[in-house]
């Protein structure tokens, strides 16, 4: 029983930054911008996060920071997109480049410092019993990332505004005929997604490793990019393919921990397995047709105004 | 005075040759503003950068065993991106050729003769096929986006390294550290000019190069991919069925990445072990950019490219600038880049201000 808790409450910790990096990128996607560099936006994040909560110990100051971060790296990649009409796949990548060499520089002089995780959200005797822990026991980021899934479908589905990005996803050409800025709604569901990858990141060294190292992210970026696809651009079911992946996370580390019937799979295995789910995912989506269909009509197209 | 983007007619062929050299300039001249600003010795990293591997003879040799992987990878991912298929996982498909290529020397441990070495590049060429043929496969059987698809497989194939190094293959006296034994004589990339470090490979690279541009530019499977990247619409009308393309597109980019890796593992690594994955696939996709996508640009891009990586290790000792730095401005010149294609398709123009009549 004591087991069972402890890797829910892992898998809560594994799934949580995916999930809010890939809600991001739902929205970004859904305005018709395919932009790679989630990866390369997370480790800003993750290093803007690591040197706040080093320097103040606000771990809310350093969400703050990794989303600033976030923020201003998206905007690279919007600004060569969307006012220079660069290809999106190309910039993503370079964006994705650009965030693995900058935050290594950034972070060269904070290796092996370590500093505190994040504290709960609610205070210890919430979270007594083992039963209360589970759904009390989290720091912020956690409950953060159900909200968003709720507020990011309502938006979507209920609000003129998330109305207006859904038509500049699908139809560029009709939604500016009709006076909506199509560059202007992408600029701003780049930056919201540069925000939430910000987050993800920092979410790194204030959840999972209280410390910096280079790459941290691990892919996990990239993971986030095809859960999206994998989710149909649909919130609830991104929750669903982010808990997923982090219930497989969570064999790996328990794998690698030794004991039990999971040990006797090479642990190089456990480690590749979530990219090989990935992998799976994608093809499995794909065996059901509908799923591509559901895909922005625009998506990685660069708007150019016919007029 | 205000500018305004106005559309070419035609594409500019000037301005798509003149970009690439733009971006390094700009990279030469922010990269020293930048660092400067940030705390570093900003002229001095981007001369070291820059400078010092091409004024300082005896870093010549480096050059080109850097050089060579960054040219036979990118000059793949060239004839792939050409075709629109976005191959992004060479760096897999060159650690899975030199996994293949280190298989056949360990099998052939022991033995000389000079067959061993056609076949471990064979074996390189054909692992890395093979790994290229799943995103392929994937892409044309189910649709299933082959971005995704190459990069997972990437970070599996890192395991890969791992598990077999660590179990199978591991060096019987290599006091438990995680690396096969060294190759033998037979299983090792020759040097061609005695003396330096300058391997087959280099020689090779530039081949695969000059071979890549004639059969783009002089041959139907040249046509081909490039029809099919720039009009698809057409391509399909005029018979190129897209799917043999993908294929085409991802056996190409996949076996050349190959070759790369097992040049590397039996040239300057000459055993398996945990480093020799060093991002020359991830980084060759720089240099298919800035080489336009075009096999000879592609050999001057694998240059500039190997010449930041000599010059951040140079710039390392010398003026204490972190490693990461290279990174940054081999992206900066991709950012660079991409922001200057736009010159290609519009022109800036001038837009005076309007002189309105009846003012005094």
């Amino acid at each position: 029983m004591d087991l069972m808790l402890a890797i829910l409450i892992t898998v809560v910790g594994a799934s949580t930054p995916i999930l809010i990096a890939a809600l991001g990128e739902l929205v970004v996607e859904r305005s018709g911008v395919l932009n790679l560099g989630v990866e390369g936006m997370m480790l800003i994040g993750a290093i803007a996060g690591f040197v706040v909560q080093f320097h103040t110990g606000n771990s809310y100051l350093a969400l703050l920071a990794g989303a600033g971060a976030g923020v201003c790296a998206s905007l690279i990649f919007g600004f060569l997109t969307l006012s220079l009409s660069a290809n999106q796949t190309a910039t993503g990548l370079a964006l994705t480049i650009f965030g693995t060499g900058f935050s290594a520089l950034a972070g060269s002089s904070y290796s092996a410092r370590p500093v505190t995780l994040m504290r709960p959200l609610f205070p210890a005797e919430f979270a007594a019993s083992p039963f209360t822990k589970v759904l009390f026991g989290y720091s912020f980021p956690v409950y953060f990332a159900f909200i968003m899934v709720a507020a990011i479908w309502y938006f979507l589905h209920r609000t003129r505004a998330g109305l207006i990005l859904r038509a500049v996803g699908e139809n560029d050409q009709s939604a500016h005929s009709i006076g909506y800025s199509v560059i202007g709604v992408r600029y701003m569901a780049v930056m919201f997604g540069g925000a939430m990858a910000g987050i993800a990141g920092a979410c790194f060294p204030l959840l999972l490793t209280p410390q910096w190292a280079e790459r941290m992210t691990a892919g996990r970026g990239w993971i986030a990019v095809a859960l999206v696809v994998f989710a149909s651009w649909k919130p609830f079911r991104l929750l669903a393919g982010a808990y997923l992946f982090g219930l497989v996370m969570t064999m790996e580390l328990y794998a690698k921990a030794g004991g039990g019937p999971l040990s006797v799979i090479p642990s190089e295995l456990w480690a590749a397995l979530p990219y090989l789910a990935t992998v799976a995912v994608l093809v499995l989506i794909s065996i059901r047709r509908d799923a591509s269909t559901n895909a922005p009509a625009c998506l990685g197209k660069p708007f150019l105004p016919s007029n | 005075m205000q500018f305004r983007l106005e559309k070419r007619r035609e594409p500019s062929k000037l301005m798509s040759y003149a970009t690439p050299v733009a971006a390094v300039l700009l990279t030469m001249v922010l990269g020293a503003v930048i660092f400067s600003v940030i705390g570093y010795d900003g002229i001095g990293a981007v001369r070291e950068i820059f400078l010092t591997p091409l004024t300082n003879s005896y870093k010549w040799q480096d050059l080109g065993v850097k050089a060579a992987p960054l040219i036979i990878i990118g000059v793949g991912l060239s004839i792939a991106y050409r075709a629109n298929v976005w191959n992004i996982g060479a760096e897999g498909q060159y650690i899975v050729g030199g996994l293949a290529g280190t298989g056949i020397a360990l099998l052939t441990w022991g033995m000389t003769g000079w067959w061993i070495l056609p076949l471990m590049v064979l074996a390189g060429m054909l692992g890395g096929m093979a790994y290229a043929s799943i995103p392929a496969l994937l892409k044309t059987r189910l649709n299933v986006n082959e971005i995704l698809t190459s990069l997972m497989l990437t970070y599996a194939s890192v395991q890969l390294i791992y598990y077999l190094i660590r179990a199978p293959w591991k060096d019987p006296m290599g006091m438990g550290f995680p690396q096969t034994r060294l190759f033998s004589e037979a299983a090792r990339l020759p040097t061609i000019i005695p003396g330096t470090i300058v391997h087959l490979g280099v020689p090779i690279a530039v081949l695969v190069g000059l071979v890549a541009w004639f059969i783009m530019s002089k041959s139907v499977f040249g046509y081909r991919m490039r029809v099919v990247g720039a009009a698809p619409h057409a391509a399909r009308y005029g018979g190129f069925s897209e799917n043999r393309t993908i294929w085409l597109a991802m056996l190409v980019s996949g076996g050349l990445a190959g070759l790369a890796g097992v040049l590397e593992v039996a040239g300057p690594f000459q055993r398996m072990v945990p480093g020799f994955p060093t991002n020359y696939g991830f980084t060759a996709i720089i240099v298919a950019f800035l080489g336009r996508l075009n096999p000879l640009g592609v050999i001057v891009a694998g240059v500039v490219l190997a010449i930041t990586f000599v010059g951040g290790e140079v710039a390392q000792t010398t003026i204490g600038l972190p490693n990461a730095a290279t990174g940054i401005f081999q992206a900066m010149m991709l950012f660079f880049l991409l922001a200057g294609d736009i010159l290609i398709k519009y022109r800036l123009r001038r837009v005076m201000p309007q002189a309105t009549a009846g003012t005094a």
